[in-house]
């Protein structure tokens, strides 16, 4: 290895203890950068090694701050985040919890059903693993406990719900990754739909199958009404609107009606309308949520400033080339080397939130998976599956983390490690799906074009 | 996340910020009528606008870097706490110390610099949208990045002196945070 390789490795190493510190991530992407090329020039002008990077060349920021703006694509996600804090306002999320719950009554594990099934239905809302898991762990984990659920199982089931929010279309993890590998976001979106639907039918179906096996982790419900035709109805008054709202956005992505762009920002304009109509938008709802449109737009993009100076640093020290050659000089065929990614990417995960995952490392390994003759959806898809399944495996799983800020005393870190594992197991079985089956992700986009 | 909704006050640049911050998030609501009105146009009587689409990522690009300011003005930027948690509020202050010193203000001030002569070519040679129909002014939106670095390096100095004050000046009052 070259001298500039070896400070590539020091500077990737210096983000990790950096990011560790608890300094804001956006800010030591940038400073390592600008550390690195500092370091570079020492090394180049005192010690005559080429490394390739100077002042001039980080100041490339600029123009790749610059590209941040001048992109039609992202424009999407302030509207997709203004979106779902709208629905999150509207109170569709309680309604949903109150009514559904009283359909699976009778049903033993049925509240935990009914948060799985909040959780796809309201996956919009849930782009951001942080804003999921908690909005998921505040209204169902107090109503799975006074049910005298097992602690265990109702923590697991809100963490691996609320973190399958990332994946299920419209994600704006999604929508980044496709802006940066310059893909469709609808292929990827598309690509996405049944390996999400198949990934929360794996998880419903171990909701009702465990505690059959094992009564006591969700003991039948003792005094629950029967199910008449004013609940039925009054369910579908409050997922009929929301649901619509969704599948319109979905649906006109998928015909090719509508860009991502104009999709998002006309189901922002729905969210406004459906809230309207609940008469739950104020004066001060409006400009609360916009003002939390600003901030969650402002520290995401914060990172994506961040990680752009560092991903552009990392480059120009040759941190490609040696990802390349690393990755082809495995002793495996090209199925090993993917699974050598996806491995690798699941450990950093464990440090490392999507977004930088996704400005860094994934357009790194993507064209070695391309140059191998791999479907960029497919691994795109299977990268996004692995990251989710990573953020919620112990010890240092992101989700676990936001729920435990959030959740009641008698849940402590143990109990969220063992109530997740059943999960974990199943996100693998879902991996192994994918990458065994890749049909599963590129069947819908190639019927999308066959139209 | 850290949320930090300490005791002090605001300092008088973070009030203002949050003022401008404010004021700026009514951009979101603009662009879900500019792309409403651009959707209708185009679906209901055929009518595509270079101009809409333009004047979307406009106020988008505006209202995100707006956004980033004011997230570091409240100290919302994302940390990783899973060992912040357990430190000790001095431990923290030097952390911050260090960080912006050494990472935080270096950043800034290299994308300051570098975006003045980016704006600077802009302005000189009147630079507009290259495609026909498109927005004037280019340099007005380039511009944001100079004004947007600089707020961030007066937040981040303002934040400084805030934790300088609680490491150096009253330990005291540092010790009942």
């Amino acid at each position: 290895m070259s001298v500039r390789e070896w400070l590539a490795v020091a500077m990737f190493a210096s983000f990790i203890f950096g990011i560790l510190s608890g300094f804001p991530v956006a800010w030591v992407l940038g400073g390592v950068a600008v550390l690195f090329t500092a370091i570079a020039i020492i090394v180049e002008q005192d010690f005559g090694h080429f490394t390739g990077v100077d002042w001039n060349f980080t100041s490339l920021v600029t123009d790749r701050i610059w590209d941040l703006m001048d992109n039609w694509v992202l424009v999407a996600l302030p509207m997709f985040v203004c979106m779902g804090l709208l629905l999150d306002r509207a109170g569709i999320a309680a309604d949903l919890m109150r009514d559904i719950s009283r359909l699976f009554g009778r049903m033993r594990g049925g509240l935990a059903v009914t948060v799985a099934l909040i959780g796809v239905v309201l996956a919009a809302s849930t782009g951001i693993i942080g804003a999921s898991v908690v909005l998921l762990a505040l209204l169902g984990l107090p109503p799975m406990l006074e049910a005298r659920y097992a602690p265990t199982f109702a923590a697991g089931t809100v963490c691996a719900v609320g973190t399958l929010g990332i994946l299920l279309p419209p994600s704006i993890m999604l929508v980044l990754m496709a802006d940066r590998l310059a893909i469709s976001v609808g292929d990827l979106f598309l690509g996405a739909v049944i390996p999400g639907l198949m990934l929360a039918g794996l998880y419903i179906t171990f909701l009702i199958l465990y505690p059959a096996f094992r009564p006591d982790v969700a003991p039948a419900p003792e005094h629950a009404e029967d199910v008449d035709l004013a609940l039925v109805l009054s369910v579908f008054r409050d997922i009929v609107p929301a649901a619509a709202l969704i599948l319109a956005v979905l649906g006109s992505i998928f015909f090719g009606i509508a860009t991502p762009t104009e999709a998002s920002g006309v189901g922002a304009f729905g969210a406004l309308l459906l809230a309207a109509w609940r008469r739950r938008l104020g004066r001060n709802v409006l400009r609360d949520v916009l003002r939390e449109t600003t901030l969650t737009t402002g520290y995401l993009f914060g990172i994506f400033v961040g990680a752009s100076a560092f991903a552009l640093v990392l480059r120009g020290l040759g941190g490609d080339e040696l990802i390349a050659r690393g990755l082809l000089g495995l002793p495996f065929g090209p199925n090993g080397v993917v699974l050598s990614i996806l491995l690798v990417t699941f450990l950093l995960g464990f440090f490392l939130d999507w977004i930088e995952i996704t400005f860094i490392v994934l357009p790194l390994v993507a064209p070695v998976v391309v140059g191998l003759g791999f479907d960029l959806v497919w691994f795109t898809v299977l990268f996004a599956v692995c990251l989710q399944t990573s953020f919620l495996t112990p010890p240092v799983g992101f989700a676990l983390f936001y729920v435990k800020g959030v959740a009641p005393p008698e849940i402590d870190i143990r109990t969220l490690y063992v109530g997740i594992l059943p999960f974990v197991g199943l996100q693998l079985l879902g991996l192994a799906f994918i990458f065994i089956w890749p049909d599963l992700v590129t069947w819908l986009p190639a019927r999308a074009y066959s139209q | 996340m850290d949320r930090n909704v300490s005791a002090e006050s605001a300092s008088p640049v973070e009030a203002l910020l949050d003022k401008v911050a404010a004021l700026f998030s009514w951009v979101w609501l603009a662009l879900i009528a500019v792309i409403v009105f651009a959707v209708v146009l185009r679906y209901a009587f055929g009518i595509g606008r270079i101009e809409f689409e333009e004047l979307q990522w406009h106020l988008y690009a505006a209202g995100f870097m707006i956004g980033i300011v004011a997230c570091a003005s409240r100290d919302r930027h994302v940390r990783v706490d899973v060992l912040r948690e357990n430190m000790a509020p001095r431990t923290r202050d030097w952390i911050d110390l260090y960080g912006i010193l050494l990472l935080q203000l270096p950043f800034l001030t290299l994308v300051f610099l570098s975006s003045l002569p980016f704006v600077a070519d802009s302005f000189s040679v009147g630079e507009r949208s290259a495609s026909a129909g498109g927005l004037p002014y280019r340099w007005l939106l380039k511009s944001m990045l100079p004004l947007t670095f600089g707020l961030l390096f007066v937040t981040t100095l303002s934040h400084l002196a805030r934790v300088w004050r609680r490491l150096f000046a009253d330990r005291p009052a540092s010790d009942r945070e």
